[in-house]
């Protein structure tokens, strides 16, 4: 921010100013509960990454030096701690947006409808569709702020413990915390919320909806993900020895007439080297194997695709939410 | 009075209402016509359609057949203009009252009156009794303020508001008090009031009635009040809406309707001709009300309805036509909505048909 730049001159207020700050008014008890949550997640991702992976190795390589088996079975209180620390922020992290779609549809909408609040305000000097606006940037900007906070500390934490975790690039929670999808998810959260909560008009049945269909939108996701982006397929030796953290999707063989069989490991304990594949095929009357996979380098277009299908969606569901409540309420007074 | 040479505060067209979940109409064929600056009572039994209506009028929900203008325009392009109290007075249970008054002023940022929501929230002797920091600002100097900072019984009456009270702390008849404080803030040129006093004592009654003239004295306000209590509304209201099944059956000036009927008093005896609102006999007795303006003289005795027997008497014969004071002006656009005769003249309606209807049911009466 600069102070240099003169203030735009302004003849009335800005009526949407006075809106937002009536919202934090409103949810300023959710405002608190999320910078808590941020924060603390914040602080458990940030032990995690230094002196919890610190202590952990450490203690690892300790182990290591006093007893053989402690190198190949690590354990030890310390590694436990670091482990569980991980895999709890990067389930909260990546199940994020569900509670953002259980807050926006019960206690933003849902309750607010129910009990009659909404209604106050569209007969204040603020129509419904700028308060349905209202309601979907302000938390949006909050989620938003987070998000960027949180996936780049997930990051920093995953990554820097991979020796330690034996993680993968593509494990599902991992993924959705790693990048620009937990901010989309967590965003489709909040409009698939609005709406569940315009749906319902009430407050219960509103988070149920909402954590539902969220938790279904999540799970296709996972399911989904690896056809987001044109995979790659290898023959030969090449695909008994696939990259370093490739994701595998599918391997089989071609028989001597050029047809295709999939998920078929015939020959795929051949050890890699050429002679013996070749061996193995002509044993078999096959021509060829393959092996389909991601690499690691198809993590960020597999993240961008992901999270331009993911807003895609979270578009329609706010769409969907103006054009329910357009709908709903008198726009024009008339009968249509 | 009206400011926009409009006229009209409300008017309604054909106007129908039907829920998805309830089967038939809680509004139909609804036509009227508020004039500006009226302190109206919309008054009618329980579930005749009176929130329905007001809240169409706010804008909260849409029409199913019909249209609906608020201030000469729609309800959405209104909006800053009318205040409308929902029956349940819904506030935010998690702000006190202070921030729930900063919420009002929030979201009506062009045209919020301080001033006046907190006297109607906290009482006209609040400012004097805390000071200027939450109220009346005007001509109070420290001094002052140092003698009153310890308020007799006098000065803050019993449940009066604090600003720091949470709105679930409050009782029934607090929250309309804060409910209406947010309304008379936004300074509106038509307030909708639903059950405004339903849930106020005696004494909170009164401020608010006085609250409601004054305002409409002062600005020219139109209000409208819906109650299923008639007699509270009596000597307050210069219009009356009486509804009852789905639509506006009585509208106009209350004396003028008092003055179009006629309570009758004399042995029983045939009233055809006569457009009988209600009759019911005790013995060779009959007493009947009945619409005209020339009483007949021939033996019956003759007297002024009150306002409450005039309401009861159409609340319980549904067949009454409708009467009003003051035709709908343009209520020829509804032409499609005629056939009911909601908008029609009420002279015609009432010479042809109903007449001789009510006239056998008063001879029913009279027979046991």
């Amino acid at each position: 921010m600069t102070t240099t730049l003169p203030a735009p001159p302004r003849s009335a207020p800005a009526p949407g100013l006075g809106l937002a700050r009536s919202l934090l008014r409103l949810h300023r008890s959710a405002l608190w509960c999320w910078l808590l949550l941020v924060v603390a997640l914040a602080a458990a991702m940030l032990w995690a990454y230094g002196p919890g992976y610190e202590t952990a190795a450490a203690d690892v390589q300790e182990q290591c030096r006093t007893d053989i088996e402690a190198c190949h079975f690590p354990g030890g209180p310390w590694l436990s701690r670091y482990s569980a620390t991980v895999a709890l922020t990067t389930l909260v992290v990546s199940f994020l947006p569900l509670l953002v779609a259980a807050w926006a549809g019960a206690a933003l909408v849902g309750r607010e409808l129910e009990n009659g609040t909404a209604h106050l305000a569209w007969t204040q000097s603020v129509s419904p569709a700028r308060w349905l606006a209202a309601k979907l940037a302000v938390p949006a900007l909050f989620v938003t702020v987070g998000a960027a906070l949180l996936v780049p500390l997930h990051r920093l934490m995953w990554n820097g413990g991979g020796d330690l975790l034996w993680t993968d690039w593509f494990d599902a929670y991992g993924f959705r915390s790693n990048g620009p999808v937990a901010l989309a998810y967590a965003l489709c959260g909040l409009a698939v919320g609005v709406l569940a909560g315009l749906l319902t008009g009430r407050t219960l049945p509103a988070l149920g909806v909402a954590v539902t269909v969220m938790f279904a939108i999540t799970q296709l996701g996972d399911q989904y993900r690896p056809s987001m982006w044109p995979t790659v397929t290898v023959t030969g030796a090449r695909s008994l020895s696939l990259p370093d953290q490739a994701l595998q999707l599918d391997r089989g063989v071609i028989t001597d007439d050029g047809l295709r069989i999939g998920n078929n490991m015939a020959c795929s304990d051949a050890d890699g080297s050429v002679a013996d594949l070749r061996s193995c095929l002509a044993h078999s009357d096959l021509a060829d194997v393959w092996a389909t996979f991601h690499p690691r380098s198809h993590f960020w277009p597999l993240q961008l695709t992901e999270s331009g299908i993911v807003l895609a969606v979270a578009a329609l569901a706010a769409t969907a939410a103006f054009v329910l409540l357009h709908r709903r309420t008198a726009a024009a007074g008339a009968a249509v | 009075m009206n400011r926009d040479g409009e006229g009209t505060a409300l008017e309604a067209v054909g106007l129908g209402k039907r829920y998805r979940r309830r089967r038939g109409h809680v509004l139909r064929d609804c036509s009227f016509r508020l004039p500006a600056g009226r302190i109206c009572a919309l008054v009618g039994p329980n579930g005749t359609g009176k929130s329905t209506l007001l809240a169409l009028a706010a804008g909260l929900t849409r029409p199913t057949e019909g249209t609906v203008r608020v201030l000469g325009t729609t309800p959405a392009r209104a909006r800053e203009r009318f205040a409308y109290v929902a029956q349940a007075k819904p506030l935010p249970p998690q702000l006190t009252v202070a921030a729930t008054l900063r919420l009002g002023a929030e979201l009506n940022r062009a045209r919020w009156d301080r001033t006046t929501a907190e006297r109607i929230a906290y009482g006209p002797e609040y400012g004097r009794a805390y000071g200027p920091e939450y109220g009346d600002t005007a001509g109070r100097t420290a001094p002052d303020l140092d003698l009153d900072l310890d308020p007799g019984p006098d000065l803050v009456r019993e449940g009066a508001l604090r600003p720091g009270d949470r709105i679930r702390s409050l009782s029934g008849g607090q929250r309309t008090r804060v409910a209406l404080a947010l309304a008379f803030g936004k300074r509106p040129e038509l307030m909708l009031l639903d059950e405004p006093m339903a849930d106020l004592d005696p004494l909170a009654r009164r401020e608010l009635l006085g609250a409601l003239l004054g305002e409409a004295a002062e600005h020219g306000t139109t209000i409208v009040m819906s109650s299923h209590v008639i007699a509270e509304l009596e000597g307050v209201c210069d219009h009356l809406f009486l509804m009852g099944g789905g639509r506006i059956r009585l509208g106009g000036d209350p004396e003028r309707l008092l003055a179009a009927h006629t309570l009758l008093t004399g042995p029983a005896r045939d009233l055809s001709g006569h457009t009988v609102v209600e009759s019911h006999g005790t013995g060779r007795q009959l007493t009947a009300l009945i619409r005209t303006d020339h009483p007949p003289t021939d033996g019956w005795e003759t007297a002024a309805p009150s306002l409450e027997e005039l309401l009861l008497a159409h609340l319980r014969n549904p067949e009454a036509p409708d009467l009003f004071t003051e035709e709908p002006e343009k209520a020829d656009e509804g032409d499609e909505a005629g056939p009911t005769g909601g908008t029609g003249d009420p002279g015609t309606t009432a010479a042809t048909g109903v007449t001789g209807e009510t006239g056998e049911t008063g001879e029913e009466n009279v027979r046991p």
